[in-house]
Order: structure tokens, then sequence, then C-alpha cells
């Protein structure tokens, strides 16, 4: 798995300049759906806590230098990570494809839900009420991503998955 | 030592995580380190710059430059039409007619807005001028309509710019016939009404009368129309003065950028009466 590093580092690229210029445009509600959650939580599901971590990490860094708001960006992507790999498959189980896109899909919503909580805590643009933004518009997130994660699933990740 | 490399092993997670999190911190309290800053410059230009590829294939060559002639009247009309006004103004209040010297050159650049974003976890524009076409920190951003904010990061070739509809901008303003003096804020909501705090309860403000930019601001030149009063409800010291705004920031393409106040005298003094902060 660890051969695959470099790989990931460059999906990781290519899915922060997705975020960046694609989907952070797609909003409703003023949100928009987080393709980089969905990476983060492939990485912590499918690899382990530290290496979720670590790209969340990095995942944070870019996003950050991107957006300008980099700190923030690396903590809650480092946060998000971190509890993705709670969901993390050990290697030698006998999970089915099927029991590893339920779990991918639940650290996608609890890993992306703790992840907006960070940044609506830290950085409030439009002045909304924190716990309408960190409830409610959280919640329209996470439900936008998930629909990402399955489209993504069905297309990308069904094979990986299945591995 | 071997129970310590033990624990280790068993909880490099968790102190891995502490590490990751540690790092962000200190990325989040020295933001402003020169280094930070020039890494956020980079980062601003590469985003920059591929938004504005991606924006001028879309982008029809002909009109463009038929914007870009209009734009240029504008710049021409609109540096005429403050001129008149603020001599206007300063005719009724019986005032010698001096020269601005709070301009330090007459002319306003130009930019396209390049990238817009407007959600809860960014709102900004990104406009295609930077610190090569003479931009600064803190310059003024506007169209002939009115305010649409001010300068916060320049790079080389590009500018981001705090909108009026952002929680962090803040501009002192004017009334056009009442005078009276206050604060303007947007508080979120919607992103055509923003708010006049501070306007006393004793003033004589009316519904549908112009707010404008007033002297008082360390970065807005004055006169720029900001908006139109359409509510005013009285607390117990102040009036609440709701605001719409100039300027529409969903059709919002091209922006004129004002030259930089002489005003760092006055930031100087204010500083040292306030101890800090951003001054409006």
């Amino acid at each position: 798995m660890t051969k695959k590093y470099p790989l990931y580092i460059g999906i990781l690229f290519i899915v922060a300049l997705v975020q960046e210029f694609g989907l952070s445009h797609l909003t409703l509600f003023k949100v928009s759906p987080d393709i980089i959650t969905i990476f983060i939580a492939f990485i912590s599901v499918t690899i382990g806590q530290k290496s979720g971590t670590s790209f969340g990490f990095m995942a944070g860094l870019l996003s950050g230098i991107l957006s300008g708001n980099m700190g923030l960006n690396m903590l809650a992507r480092t946060v998000e990570g971190f509890i993705a790999g709670y969901f993390n498959i050990p290697d030698g189980s006998h999970a089915t494809a099927k029991q590893k896109t339920k779990r991918l899909y639940g650290a996608i919503v609890t890993g992306g839900f703790c992840a907006n909580s960070v940044l609506a805590a830290g950085y409030n643009p439009l002045a909304i009420s924190p716990v309408y933004r960190i409830v409610v518009l959280g919640l329209i997130e996470t439900l936008l991503t998930l629909i990402l994660a399955v489209i993504v699933t069905r297309l990308f990740l069904r094979q990986s998955l299945a591995d | 030592m071997q129970k310590f490399s033990t624990l280790f092993f068993k909880y490099n997670s968790y102190l891995l995580f502490v590490v990751y999190c540690g790092i962000s911190f200190l990325f989040i309290k020295f933001q402003d380190d020169d280094l930070l800053t020039k890494l956020r410059n980079n980062g601003m230009e590469v985003s920059a710059y591929i938004t504005d590829k991606m924006m001028s294939y879309s982008y029809v060559l002909n009109l463009k430059e038929e914007n870009d002639r209009l734009m240029r009247i504008n710049t021409e009309l609109l540096s005429r039409i403050l001129n008149t006004e603020t001599t206007a103004l300063d005719e009724r209040t019986r005032q010698k007619i001096l020269a601005d010297t709070t301009l330090n050159a007459s002319k306003f650049i130009m930019a396209r807005v390049v990238n817009r974003k407007f959600s809860d976890r960014e709102n900004m524009l990104l406009i295609n001028a930077g610190s090569k076409d003479g931009i600064k920190k803190e310059m003024t951003v506007l169209t002939p309509e009115g305010l649409v904010g001010r300068v916060t990061t320049v790079s080389e070739h590009f500018a981001k710019v705090l909108p009026v509809i952002n929680s962090d901008f803040k501009v002192s303003v004017v009334s056009g016939k009442s005078n009276s003096m206050g604060l303007l804020c947007w508080n979120g909501g919607n992103e055509s009404i923003a708010q006049v705090e501070h306007i006393p309860i004793s003033s004589s403000l009316k519904l549908n009368e112009q707010i404008l930019t007033s002297d008082f601001s360390t970065f807005a030149i004055r006169g720029i129309p900001v908006g139109k009063v359409v509510s005013i409800q009285p607390d117990k010291l102040f009036y609440t003065v709701g605001v719409r705004l100039a300027v529409d920031f969903s059709s919002l393409t091209h922006v004129l950028i004002a030259p930089l106040k002489i005003e760092a005298e006055k930031v100087e003094m204010i500083g040292e009466s306030s101890s800090g902060g951003t001054f409006p």
C-alpha cells in the first residue's frame, strides 16, 4: 500500500484543484460538496489513521495555500483525517466491498462534519450564527458530500474497495 | 525507556495528531508572518492564474474589448462626478474649496474580477491587477455604481479584495442630506442590505437618503456612493439603519481601484489613542 503514496499525493493535488476551481463554485445554501473530505476519508479507511491524519494535514496545507486560510484549513483537515481513521478497515480483514463502502460513508459523514465545525468555529465571513452554520449548513454540506461520495464510489472507487 | 518506547508506539497516531494540530495552531498564530504571507501570495497567484485562464476561454473577445472601452469611459466620468459632488458639498457647507490633499494621484486603475467566492468558508473577490499595476494594500475598490470593498492582499499580478458584504469589513459613512455619520458594516443575511451603526437618535436621517463614504475613513476617498437608506429603527441611543447597497455583487465583472490616501499620520494618531485594531 505504501508504494501507492506518490500516486495518492498526485491525486491529492488534482482533488484540491478540482475542489478549489470547480466544486467550491457549485454552492447550494452557501455550501458546496467537498471532494477533499472524500479523499481523506478514503485514505483513512483503506490505509490507516496515521496516513489519514498526514494526508489531511497535507490537504489542509494545499487548500489553505489556494484559498488563503492556511492554519485553519490544516487544523480542520487534520481533525478530519484523524476522526475518519476510526473507521479504518485493518489489513487482512474479510470485510466485503459493501461493508467497506459503508465504513467509507461513515468516515465521510463524521470526518466532514467535524472539519466543517472546526472551520465554522474559526472563520465566519458571512456572519452566520455559529449554531446554524454548524448544525444546518454542516448537515447540508455533509449531505451534498455524501451524494458526491456515492457518485465517486460508483465511478472510481468500486475496484479499490473490492480489493 | 522500554516503557516509554512502548507507550510511544502505542499512541503514535495521537502524537502525530497533536504535532499536526500544533503546527496548524502555529500557522494560525503567525499567519501575518512574512514567510506565510509570501506563501499565501504565491498561492493566490497560482489560484488567480488558473481561474483567469479558465474564464478567458469562456470570454467572448469582442465583448471584452467593448467592456474595457466602456469601463475606461466610466472611469473618466466617475472621477468627474466624484469631483463635482465633493465640490458641491463643500460649497453647501461654505467651506473653502481646497485641493484634495488626501489623494496622491488622480487616476483610477481598472481591473477585471477573475474570481469571486461567496460561501460560508470564503467570501472574497480576486482582481487581475497587482503590485505591478500599482495596486497596494488598503486601496479602495469601487465601480461607477458605488463602493465594492478594499484591497487586503496584493501579489505581483493579482489582488484580493475584502468586499463590503464581509463581516470583517467596516467603513465610515455619511448621509447625503442630513450629514449623519455612522459606521457601515454587514452583519450577514441578505447580500444587498448592509447596516449603518452609531447614528445618534437625534439625527434627522430619512428613508431613501443616499449614504456616501466619509472623510473619516482611513482608506476610502470621500463621496463614494455606498447605498440608500431603506429602513431606520430606533434603539436606546442609536438608530439601526438598513442600507440597500449600490453595487450588485452578483453581477460584478469590472472594478476600479482608487489611489491610496496619504493617511499614515492619521492612522498613527488613531492608533495611539485606540491601541491597535483595524480602521474603518
